[in-house]
């Protein structure tokens, strides 16, 4: 175990913390508030570990060092190394994570097993900084099935409600066939090269020297290989057409893990996948065009049946598979053409959806949690109960649809304007279906914010109480306001944000080369 | 920082401000919302007015931040000639349709909402009049179809008001989609958003130069509610609020006006845009027609005069076609105008529409000695969209109709000076059934209030003064000339 401690620290953080988080809740106390709080922390903790990385990777990155690694080092070895997209993912997910603590502290407050959620979410998190930072395929097999476990076992939290056990079998089911062709993948290419460890890229893009151990290689097994671990990852990040277990997942689970599945979960496997292909020297040209090609599938098929959805989360899940289309959009034009500008217009698209998305999905918990909200006609009259939430909803869904000036509009403008620069047929599709599917998808969204507004409490006709003000709990409003804020920030002020994801690109296409 | 700045400043900053304050203080400003609006927006229109001298002097005022350095975008606004119209229009019809609000509103526990949502309404379009960057372009041409959406859907009038919200948003923001790409192939010509830089000079590719110059054109006729890109207006306008009506009738409309004179006309050469002058002449005169026969069919008396719109922006969309000195100057010179009449319109409307609480033309009638300021005001506002002299749009058709046949285009031209006589038939129809004849039996007229009537009767002097003395005007549409088309007429 050498390198740079640094790497490991955000794992060690978070591990550590269930174990000690579930000690803590069968000796101490069980108080849901305490709970969510030291998960809160935890993640606080495991956020701040993640800063100093920033730099180091940053620093590594202007110098043409070697990118901090930690773990056995050499080619057999076993290994983590913090790449800046990595670090991009692994932030978002410990700052969703953390808000997602805090709103657990009301929203699961009525649920038996609190001892286990709060620990199963840390695992989760923790599988999924292994399976970005993995710097080797054994250790990234490892960490996506730490992050899946843990998955499947929060689908299904709610196990007396009636469907929520269904989907989380149906997710295990095809998580595990994903996982076995991952496996299958990996034993391929470990026939023909002998070892796992993805390459290491040193140096800046401009002067390459790539001390890199297999992507020379690209025998039969290799290729067969490759293409187990593309489809096994896809599964993992919802493409389609293998995504069928998506929207069952992301529409059973509670609204926490819902947030957190379609905020980061798919969104890290789909940078594993990349990160995998090209470190295997799958060229990025090729990949590049298969993403474009899918991305259109997946954003015309996930907004077509968004459009057609009764249950609010299904609609939520569905335009995440939309959305991760967008990003596969703005990824493939930039390998297909080498440019990272539009890889940074992707990645900025991922932390504007993981905040856009995980406020929709809290929302939608909230307005479930306090009123029983589950389709889309539950949701009449909501402004008049729940109107802070209401507001948030109308926000995340707003900057869903791409209006301005949201954090959705603005990721759109910067796909759309790196993604014009180069001219080729494919791409001028991709860009069409792309403006099209925006139009299409403002079919779902702007009716959900008017049922939201809308003034009949409810349909049913039986006398419904009077639309009254429920008070929200502060642990719920806190992290809707945040959340909502940087929806609204990362549209009209982007620059920061949009200069920290820039790394992820460049290095992206280095790896590619 | 400099005086002009601070009066730039305050014309977004104001209803701005008050949008925020009226959002944050809810129910404890139920009852002052109206006014601390009204101070808004009269705030608004102080800070246009305060920068003509500076113009007058030849300065473009401008306020320049960085914003997102990253991808080139600034915070940029500057007020130049072509811009000083337009803003003039949407300041002046904010004022008035807030002090109308004051009589015509309902309070209730929502409206400083309702009022926030009027001031955001206006802030996207002294916005969109003022940004000089794309990127900060569309987020308030975007700010303007959300909070008018907003509006429309929450306080509309009838069962459909969420459908027709649904359905506004929807065709507009399919305009506004086309003019996305127009600007981001600029964008992408550029490398920078700033309008400043594109007027220095583009070359695109001659091939997608008539792509993006038909984008713009079709993009900024939806929201000018052009034939067949109208369907939206008809119940958009009949659905809203009255005080929204008359934001979206005098002032929205006009900013597609300011979107082709801004984007085409400017960023183009004569050479390159004279392909396009018989299509917009033809389908100016198609909306007007259309529009002007639809006003005649149409039995509730608020959507005649939204039809009117559509009708009269036929003839500026035929103005700008043209692209004659006298056509389009005449156009930008309607712009104003039409905005008068069309709010004074649509103001006589709602004045009769609270007296009676009726709507269709066959259940109205007589009112003539029930309500005489509202029967002069409506005559008034009928006589002079039809293009009667000495009223203010008799001064913009004939400029429209002497660019017409400058182009040598006399079949057309022709075909748009007789057309203007359906204008005439539905406007005169239209005063005649509601305040002549007999009147209905059981039709009761209660009292109007003074902030109702006040404006109405400013602005049917407001038309009549811009008929008799539209010398200043004139001059300062004519100085935006020079911005246009390279500048040499």
């Amino acid at each position: 175990m050498t390198g740079n401690v640094w790497v490991a620290l955000p794992l060690a953080c978070l591990a550590g913390g269930a174990v000690g988080l579930y000690l803590f809740s069968r000796l101490i106390t069980a108080r849901n508030e305490f709970l969510a709080l030291l998960t809160a922390l935890v993640f606080a903790a495991g956020l701040w570990t993640v800063v100093p990385l920033l730099g180091m990777t940053r620093l590594a990155l202007k110098t043409g060092e070697e990118l901090p690694v930690w773990g056995h080092l050499g080619p057999g070895g076993a290994f983590l190394r913090a790449d800046p997209g990595a670090l991009v993912l692994a932030s978002v997910a410990l700052g969703l994570g953390m808000l997602v603590a805090l709103y657990s502290g009301r929203y699961v407050a009525l649920d038996h097993r609190r001892e286990t959620y709060y620990p199963l979410l840390l695992l989760l998190v923790a599988g999924l900084v292994g399976v970005v930072l993995a710097a080797d395929l054994f250790s990234l097999y490892m960490y996506c099935e730490l992050m899946s476990a843990a998955v499947y076992v929060l689908v299904a939290f709610r196990r007396r409600t009636d469907t929520a056990v269904e989907a989380g079998f149906k997710y295990l089911v095809m998580g595990s066939l994903g996982t076995i062709i991952i496996l299958m993948g990996i034993s391929f290419v470990f026939r023909e090269t002998g070892q796992l460890v993805l390459p290491q890229v040193t140096g800046s893009p401009e002067s390459l020297d790539l001390g890199r151990s297999m992507n020379t290689v690209t025998g039969p097994w290799t290729r067969v290989g490759l293409a187990c671990l593309l489809v096994g990852l896809s599964v993992k990040s919802g493409i389609v057409p293998v995504h069928t277990w998506l929207p069952d997942a992301h529409g059973r689970a509670p609204g926490t893990v819902s947030a957190m599945l379609s905020g980061v979960v798919v969104q890290s496997a789909f940078y594993a996948m990349l990160k995998v292909t090209l470190g295997l020297g799958f060229p990025a040209r090729m990949l590049g065009t298969w993403l474009i090609v899918l991305s259109l599938l997946s954003m015309t098929l996930g907004n077509g049946l968004a459009l057609v959805q009764t249950n609010g989360k299904r609609l939520l899940a569905y335009s995440t598979i939309a959305h991760t289309g967008y990003v596969m959009l703005g990824v493939g034009i930039g390998l297909r053409h080498g440019s990272s500008a539009a890889i940074q217009a992707g990645f900025f698209l991922i932390l504007a959806h993981a905040a856009m998305k995980g406020l929709a999905f809290l929302c939608k918990g909230a307005c479930h949690f306090y009123c029983g909200a589950t389709e889309i006609v539950d949701l009449r009259g909501m402004a008049a109960r729940l109107p802070m939430v209401t507001g948030a909803f109308a926000v995340a869904l707003l900057g869903l649809a791409g209006v301005p000036p949201l954090a959705g509009f603005t990721a759109k403008w910067f796909i759309l304007t790196r993604a014009l620069r180069p001219r080729d047929l494919l791409v001028s599709i991709g860009v069409g279906a792309f403006l099209l599917n925006g139009l299409v998808s403002l079919g779902y969204y702007l009716p959900l914010v008017r049922t939201l507004s809308s003034q009949k409490a409810d349909l049913k006709g039986d006398a419904s109480p009077a639309a009254t003000l429920i008070p929200t709990s502060r642990w719920m409003t806190f992290p809707l306001l945040v959340l909502a804020g940087m929806v609204v920030t990362m549209g009209v002020y982007p620059g920061p944000w949009l200069t920290w994801v820039a790394d992820a690109g460049a290095y992206l296409l280095s790896v590619g080369r | 920082m400099e005086l002009d700045t601070l009066w730039m400043v305050s014309i977004l900053g104001a209803p701005l401000l008050a949008a925020v304050l009226l959002s944050l203080l809810r129910g404890r400003v139920v009852r002052a919302a109206g006014w601390i609006a009204g101070v808004a927006a009269a705030l608004s229109l102080a800070g246009v007015l305060a920068l003509l001298p500076s113009l007058q002097r030849g300065d473009v005022p401008t306020l320049s931040f960085e914003w997102i350095p990253a991808a080139s975008i600034r915070l940029a606004l500057h007020v130049d000639w072509l811009t000083l119209p337009f803003l003039l229009t949407e300041a002046a019809v904010t004022l008035v349709a807030v002090v109308y609000a004051w009589g015509y509103h309902h309070t209730d526990q929502r409206t400083p909402f309702f009022y926030a949502l009027l001031m955001l309404f206006a802030v996207g379009m002294s916005g969109t009049t003022l940004a000089d960057d794309m990127f900060l372009f569309y987020i308030f041409w975007e700010l303007m179809l959300v909070a008018s959406c907003a509006l429309i859907a929450v306080w509309g009038e009838g069962e459909r008001a969420g459908a027709v919200a649904l359905k506004y948003f929807i065709f507009t923001h399919l305009g506004s989609l086309m003019v996305l790409v127009g600007l981001i192939v600029f964008y992408d010509a550029t490398g920078s958003a700033s309008f400043s830089l594109l007027r220095e000079g583009v070359t695109l590719a001659p091939a997608i130069v008539g792509i993006v110059i038909t984008l713009f054109i079709v993009g900024f006729s939806v929201k000018m509610a052009i034939f067949p890109l109208h369907l939206w207006l008809p119940d958009a306008h009949a659905v809203a609020p009255m005080p929204v009506t008359i934001m979206l009738a005098a002032a929205m409309l006009s900013m597609g006006t300011y979107g082709i004179l801004r984007f085409p006309l400017s960023l183009f050469s004569r050479v390159q845009m004279a392909p396009f002058g018989v299509p917009m002449m033809v389908m100016g005169i198609v909306s007007e027609i259309y529009g002007a026969l639809m006003a005649l069919a149409e039995q509730d008396i608020k959507r005649v005069i939204a039809y009117s719109s559509v009708s009269q922006m036929g003839y500026i969309l035929f103005g700008l076609g043209t692209l004659s000195y006298d056509g389009v100057a005449g156009a930008t010179l309607h712009v104003v105008f039409h905005a008068i009449v069309k709010a004074l319109l649509f103001m006589s409307v709602g004045l009769v529409i609270r007296a009676t609480g009726r709507r269709r033309i066959a259940e109205l009638g007589g009112l003539r000695g029930a309500m005489p300021v509202a029967a002069l005001c409506t005559g008034v506002g009928a006589l002079a969209i039809a293009g009667t002299p000495p009223f203010c749009i008799f001064n913009s058709e004939w400029m429209i109709f002497s660019g017409g046949f400058h182009t040598g285009q006399f079949g057309l031209a022709a075909l748009t000076l007789f057309g203007s006589l359906l204008t005439v038939a539905y406007a005169l129809w239209f005063v005649g059934r509601i305040f002549f004849g007999s009147r209905p039996a059981g039709l009761t007229v209660n009292r109007s209030p003074w902030t109702m009537v006040a404006p109405t009767v400013l602005l049917a002097a407001l038309s009549l003064i811009g008929g008799l003395l539209p010398g200043p005007i004139f001059e300062w549409v004519s100085n935006g000339l020079s911005l246009i088309l390279g500048g040499a007429w």
